[in-house]
């Protein structure tokens, strides 16, 4: 019952950058040169940022792809750290513990750093949307190993469960075991790990995009957002330069509802 | 005997894991298919060169010679020679560890008052409703950089402002989680029973209790205050290691960031062994 206010609130958000994106007459990168850190008006209801790019344009912009792009990326991590668990959980011993350590070793150094290092070393002549997946990408793949770990110590758990002798007893192959009583049983472990994964994936891309590491100008991001805040003289000319930090927060806050409330469940 | 074993075992997982981090950065850094990417090259008239240019550096950078060169310094105790700023790694980190140790204490340290003051009221008069843990929420909700950059828009507050907010919002929800399983236990009712006070029941019968909890908690303190301490030195320009390490990604300098992979490795593997100090191996 609680999950339905954020989701509305989440699809009305998600439905009306769509909107905006559908009925704007300029797409996110066009420069309007004649109304360049314009307040707000009826051709640019937020306004526009240093290069006459029109802010509401942008700004939904940046919550789609941000949005979508760490729900994608938390998607894959999710499944890189179920079969990572799975794998440790159903292998010999020291397979098991060679496995972990593995995992322990990225989790040695701070999540920002690893990130920092894996996105800087893109060429430089990346396309906007290369680095958009690159980052991504990235995020993806180094987020699963904190996740794997819980799902391999659920996964060990429930491997010496009764009904795993049985299926095993009854001839089922260790495949079918897992996708047959394994997952389903650990899907209350998993949709938390998504839900947790999208809203640190949205500050991370934030906080890359802020040290000029995120996704390439022109295409908005909430960390390029971030980095118009910089930008005195702007911020004295209109206060919708807070508009994408003050959503960013409100998306983050309604994500966030959905992973507290896995976190309960599970 | 069991004792020295034990510590010889941990001791040596954190060396290895220490040795993985270094390998793994030289080699995550060394194959990213940007290595030796140069500015010169998004100008067309430069191109040309600069591909010669990088070409005759990609012969130099093997593998080999690379791990043979961070051997050779740190054997040598400098680091080896930062690509961008041509001195010793070491003498560029010595003053800057400092700073940011320093930087990370007071973070650290504010930020466990704050959670801890919030949540042992809050835990012991049993309010759980959302409104309390409200800011804290919106505070989690708020990335670094954000916080920071409207430290300098609001001219108040700093470096360790921030941090220690970014801690306290992390902290406080498994604190008060933490303490408020604590005060339900039983043995808490018979002391509460037998008329000892909040103060005595906290140092005698909690605190005891939770101590490993709090010992791991501390770790994970520890990591997300060297992550986040990069985005708060680069937007404050505090002359950290956060600092450093942002300088030596946006310029791929190697030696420089197998140094700081190496150091942050090491800060987050004594922090882990001194909180599973109480815990069976077995079970970490």
């Amino acid at each position: 019952m609680k999950k339905r206010v954020p989701a509305a609130l989440l699809l009305l958000l998600l439905v009306t950058s769509l909107g905006v994106l559908w009925l704007a007459p300029d797409n996110y990168a066009f420069q309007d040169r004649d109304a360049t850190m314009a307040p707000a008006s009826v051709r640019h209801w937020t306004g526009t940022d240093e290069l006459g790019r029109d802010r509401t344009v942008r700004v939904a912009a940046a919550l789609l792809i941000g949005l979508t792009g760490a729900a994608a990326a938390a998607a894959v991590t999710t499944l890189i750290a179920a079969s990572f668990g799975l794998l440790a959980a159903f292998s010999p011993a020291w397979a098991a513990a060679l496995l972990l350590f593995l995992g322990d070793v990225f989790l040695s150094l701070p999540w920002l750093f690893l990130l920092m290092i894996a996105r800087s070393m893109l060429p430089l002549t990346a396309s906007p949307l290369e680095t958009a997946i690159a980052t991504f990408l990235v995020l993806a793949a180094l987020g699963w190993p904190a996740c794997a770990r819980a799902i391999y110590r659920d996964a060990s758990v429930l491997r010496s469960a009764e009904w795993m002798i049985q299926g095993r007893a009854s001839g089922l192959r260790t495949g079918q075991l897992i996708r047959l009583h394994l997952v389903p049983h650990l899907r209350p472990l998993l949709m938390p790990q998504f839900f947790i994964c999208v809203p640190a994936f949205i500050v991370a891309e934030a906080n890359l995009g802020a040290l000029g590491l995120g996704v390439g100008e022109p295409m908005p991001s909430w960390g390029a957002m971030l980095l118009e805040l910089d930008n005195s003289a702007l911020l004295a000319r209109s206060p919708w330069v807070y508009l994408p930090i003050v959503l960013l927060v409100v998306v983050l806050l309604l994500v966030e509802s959905f992973a507290t409330e896995g976190e309960a469940n599970a | 005997m069991k004792l020295p074993m034990t510590i010889a075992v941990r001791g040596g997982r954190t060396l290895l894991l220490l040795l993985c981090a270094a390998a793994g950065t030289i080699l995550l850094v060394r194959f990213a298919p940007g290595f030796f990417s140069d500015e010169r090259e998004l100008d067309a008239n430069y191109a040309g060169v600069v591909r010669t240019d990088v070409e005759a550096e990609n012969r130099q950078q093997s593998l080999e010679s690379i791990a043979v060169r961070e051997v050779k310094g740190w054997i040598h105790g400098d680091f080896g020679e930062s690509r961008q700023y041509r001195v010793p790694v070491a003498e560029l980190l010595g003053a800057r560890v400092r700073i940011s140790a320093w930087l990370l204490l007071q973070g650290i340290g504010y930020g466990w008052l704050l959670a801890v003051g919030a949540a042992l009221p809050l835990s012991a008069v049993g309010k759980s409703s959302i409104v309390w843990g409200l800011p804290f929420t919106v505070l989690l909700a708020v990335p670094t950089a954000a916080m920071a950059t409207a430290c300098i828009l609001a001219d108040t507050g700093g470096p360790v402002l921030v941090l220690s907010l970014l801690i306290a919002a992390r902290e406080f929800k498994f604190l008060r989680s933490l303490l408020e399983g604590a005060w339900r236990a039983p043995h808490l009712m018979q002391g509460r029973a037998q008329g000892l006070s909040g103060p005595a029941l906290i140092r005698i019968h909690i605190l005891p209790n939770i101590l490993p909890q709090l010992g791991a908690l501390t770790t994970l303190s520890i990591v997300t205050a060297l992550g986040a301490v990069i985005p708060i030195e680069v937007i404050f320009t505090v002359p950290g290691v956060g600092q450093l390490a942002w300088a030596a990604v946006m310029n791929r300098d190697l030696p420089v960031l197998v140094a700081v992979s190496l150091l942050m490795a090491l800060v987050v593997g004594l922090a882990g062994l001194l909180s599973t100090r109480n815990i069976p191996l077995e079970a970490t």
